[in-house]
């Protein structure tokens, strides 16, 4: 089952195409996006998350047409999205803040408090359920961030850079959680760092200048890498010289 | 962390019916969670602050009537909410933005319009149960003090509607342009729009009257007299609240016409509730204009008039127990023992002769749009008509200008109303016999009157002829010309001489000559050395 279908997507902000005609196909499972800033990583999670439109190409998320506003609503339902830069309401305690998300997606109000307290205990915030946000740390609001994204509990999960603040001890149970997740869901890492596609991923996408350069396995994009000098993990290694061939 | 294995929860599970209930639920939990974090909220010890120390004490000062409190308090009330709503609803309306939570919101299946509804819900439902809370205090407090009549409650629907409007724009403005400054300009945009909308009025009859700031006719206020003797006229707040409905209704339908703010049926409701807006705010503008000054001291518009308001209110009126009885308005009740004592004096002199009123009945005002934004104001009939007689007054409590104490009242009504009566009864004027002059003074000082009053023919503006009190222009005060004595009083002059061998009369001789002679002496037949 495909959740992701891709053909020749384009999204260009005026002069500047930042997603330019990439193919991609996805089912359930960790899929990776990797690539350096400004590679269209963010662009593309956008428009797989119903935030903006494509500019041309085809889209199909969950099997349905994003286009039309009817299928749109159906995958938003079974959709989540972690933003790169996730605002968020000071006053909101984490409880409130998760609940707000849960019943803007439509969660049956009957099932809102058991989601909701699943999604704060899945990303340990248990503890600090009460807490408005104003007194969380970055790594508690990323996440908090996570919580809301997986509240309902989606089929298609969207994170751009979910392990952005967090601890290392964290970011080993993170990637634990993204793991579970996978198993029925398609969740889409959207990273630089390369360390997490490889714990967690089963497929990986590499992207540069707007195009998909890369798409295997993690361990495919690390044999791609041996004999390359530049990066201190095979991984790394395997990333530098894939961008390194399609810039050459 | 731990994987659970279940499908995406969502609410498409059931029937339509279930799916709607579920989506309703799911609205008044997400309104509550709104109310529990909404701006206004914190604008609430604000409100409440500015409302005891500008609007509370003042409208509380006034008489308690329903109506001068009443349209007192509406536009006070507006002035001291409208910083605090606009502000409050702009910067819920800017939240999203301010925030950064447009890209994961508009995201979810709950489109944009429903949700900007649900947060200019709670901004607009906290500031109506904070005006509702204020208006509680005023009409609870005049509950207690009003003897007749009860609470206005357009006036309270205009000031309602007013808060919806104004959060609606204000939450409209934080939507289109959010910043952090939007709130604050917002407020400050809207206190002024507010303040001077009614700076182009001009009489009454004018679209600005729609401004909700306009409780009463623009050049009058709100009259204490109104509303007493006739019933309150809710054709202007008709059009008010027309007019804020349908901006209300407009600012939110436009809200919801971009193409991301929900399906296409959604939008098209809102471009059709947008133009009802739009229809019913321009008609509501027009009707407005061609309101006027009705002769009940309200402004009447002639296609919303019930002409069933135009019937006087029925009432049994509270009469003193005095040698003339002295009946009011029940509205003016506790002014009665004041007034009855006031004037005892003066009725005890004149009761039963003839001539002499068999009682004394207060009258309503009536008013008169002049040129511009003058207003003339007079007494309802004649002052003294019916068999048998009564004479009308008005007390000065009826007439706008400041509130007066019980024993300010009195001497007020006294001071004005006696000498009325005693000059009615003899016949007094400017061609005056000197017998009907000499037979006056003696009675104004046997009733402890001043009699310098003779020369000072009191009457209300407006009202014809010398018989009806003066207005009374402050507190306490008696508006009256510069005092002149005229010769015909001077200390040796015959008249004084008569007037003071009448008054040093037994009252039973004085009473015996006045019910035999008065006719005559009124006929001006009697002359100065037939006084006894």
């Amino acid at each position: 089952m495909l959740n992701i279908e891709i053909t020749d997507l384009t999204r260009r902000f005026g002069r500047t195409a930042a997603v330019a005609g990439v193919d991609l196909r996805a089912g359930p499972g960790v899929f990776g996006l990797l690539g350096p800033n400004g590679a269209g990583k963010t662009s593309l999670l956008r428009m797989l998350a119903t935030a903006i439109q494509p500019t041309s190409g085809t889209l199909r998320l969950l099997d349905r047409d994003p286009g039309s506003y009817g299928p749109r609503q159906e995958i938003r339902r079974r959709l989540g999205y972690l933003p790169q830069q996730l605002g968020y309401y000071p006053g909101f305690t984490v409880t409130e803040f998760v609940e707000y998300f849960a019943l803007l997606k439509e969660v049956p109000p009957a099932q809102v408090p058991a989601a909701v307290a699943t999604a704060i205990e899945r990303v340990q915030l248990g503890d600090r359920a009460k807490s408005r946000l104003r007194t969380l740390s970055g790594g508690m609001l990323r996440r908090v961030g996570v919580a809301q994204a997986i509240v309902n509990q989606p089929e298609l999960l969207l994170l751009d850079e979910p392990t952005a603040g967090l601890d290392p001890e964290q970011r080993v149970t993170f990637r634990a959680l993204l793991r579970d997740l996978g198993q029925r869901a398609t969740v889409v890492v959207s990273t630089h760092l390369v360390e997490d596609i490889g714990a967690a991923c089963g497929q990986v996408a590499l992207m540069d200048g707007g195009k998909i350069v890369f798409h295997g396995t993690p361990l495919e994009l690390t044999a791609l890498g041996e004999g390359h000098a530049t990066g201190d993990a095979p991984l790394e290694r395997g990333y530098s010289a894939v961008l390194a061939a399609a810039r050459s | 962390m731990s994987a659970v294995d279940a499908p995406a929860l969502a609410l498409t599970s059931g029937g339509p019916a279930s799916v709607k209930r579920g989506r309703l639920r799911a609205t008044a939990r997400l309104l509550r969670l709104e109310l529990r974090h909404n701006a206004m909220l914190w604008m609430i010890p604000v409100v409440a602050g500015l409302f005891w120390f500008t609007t509370y004490r003042k409208v509380m000062s006034m008489p308690p009537l329903w109506y001068p409190r009443a349209a007192a308090l509406q536009p006070r009330l507006l002035l001291v909410f409208v910083c605090p709503v606009a502000g409050a609803a702009a910067w819920m309306g800017s939240r999203e933005a301010r925030r950064r939570t447009v890209d994961v919101v508009s995201i979810t299946a709950r489109s944009r319009c429903v949700r900007q509804l649900i947060t200019w819900a709670a901004t607009a439902g906290w500031a109506v149960l904070a005006y509702l809370g204020c208006i509680g205090v005023v009409y609870g407090v005049t509950a207690r003090q009003a003897i007749a009549g009860g609470p206005l409650w357009w006036p309270v629907a205009v000031g309602a509607a007013s808060l919806a409007a104004l959060s609606a724009l204000g939450f409209a403005a934080g939507a289109l342009a959010p910043s952090r400054f939007t709130g604050p300009l917002t407020s400050i945009a809207a206190f002024f729009a507010l303040a001077l909308s009614t700076q182009l009025i001009n009489g009454s009859q004018s679209y600005w009257v729609v401004s909700p700031v306009v409780a009463a006719p623009w050049d009058l206020g709100p009259v204490p007299g109104v509303a007493i003797f006739y019933h309150y006229l809710p054709d202007l707040p008709i059009a008010q609240v027309m007019f804020l409905a349908g901006l209300t209704a407009a600012v939110l339908g436009a809200l919801a016409l971009p193409r991301n703010s929900g399906r296409r049926s959604l939008r098209a409701a809102a471009a059709v509730v947008t133009a009802a807006g739009l229809l019913a705010a321009v008609t509501a503008v027009r009707l407005a204009g061609t309101g006027k000054l009705d002769a009940h001291g309200m402004i009447a518009i002639p296609a919303l008039h019930d002409a069933a308001n135009d019937r006087p209110i029925r009432f049994t009126p509270v009469c003193s127990h005095t040698a003339i009885p002295v009946c009011l308005n029940p509205a003016y009740a506790s002014d009665l023992p004041g007034v009855a004592s006031a004037l005892e004096p003066v009725l005890t002199e004149i009761a039963g002769l003839p001539g002499a009123p068999a009682r004394i009945l207060q009258a309503s005002v009536v008013y008169h749009q002049g040129a511009g934004n003058g207003v003339s104001v007079g007494q309802a009939g004649p002052t003294i008509s019916g068999t048998p007689p009564a004479y009308h007054l008005l007390l000065p409590d009826q007439l706008n200008g400041p509130a007066f104490t019980t024993s300010q009242l009195a001497d007020v009504t006294r001071a004005t109303l006696g000498p009325a009566l005693i000059i009615q009864l003899t016949g007094y004027g400017p061609a005056a016999s000197p017998a009907q002059r000499a037979v006056t003074e003696a009675l104004l000082t046997d009733a402890n009157l001043r009699p310098q009053s003779l020369a000072l023919p009191p009457g209300p503006p407006g009202s014809s002829g010398p018989s009806g009190p003066s207005v009374p222009s402050g507190r306490g005060q008696v508006r009256t010309r510069a005092p002149s004595t005229p010769p015909w009083l001077l200390p040796g002059s015959p008249v004084v001489a008569a007037a003071r061998r009448f008054a040093a009369l037994p009252v039973s001789a004085r009473r015996t000559w006045l019910l035999h002679h008065l006719p005559a002496l009124r006929a001006g037949q009697i002359p100065l050395a037939q006084l006894p």
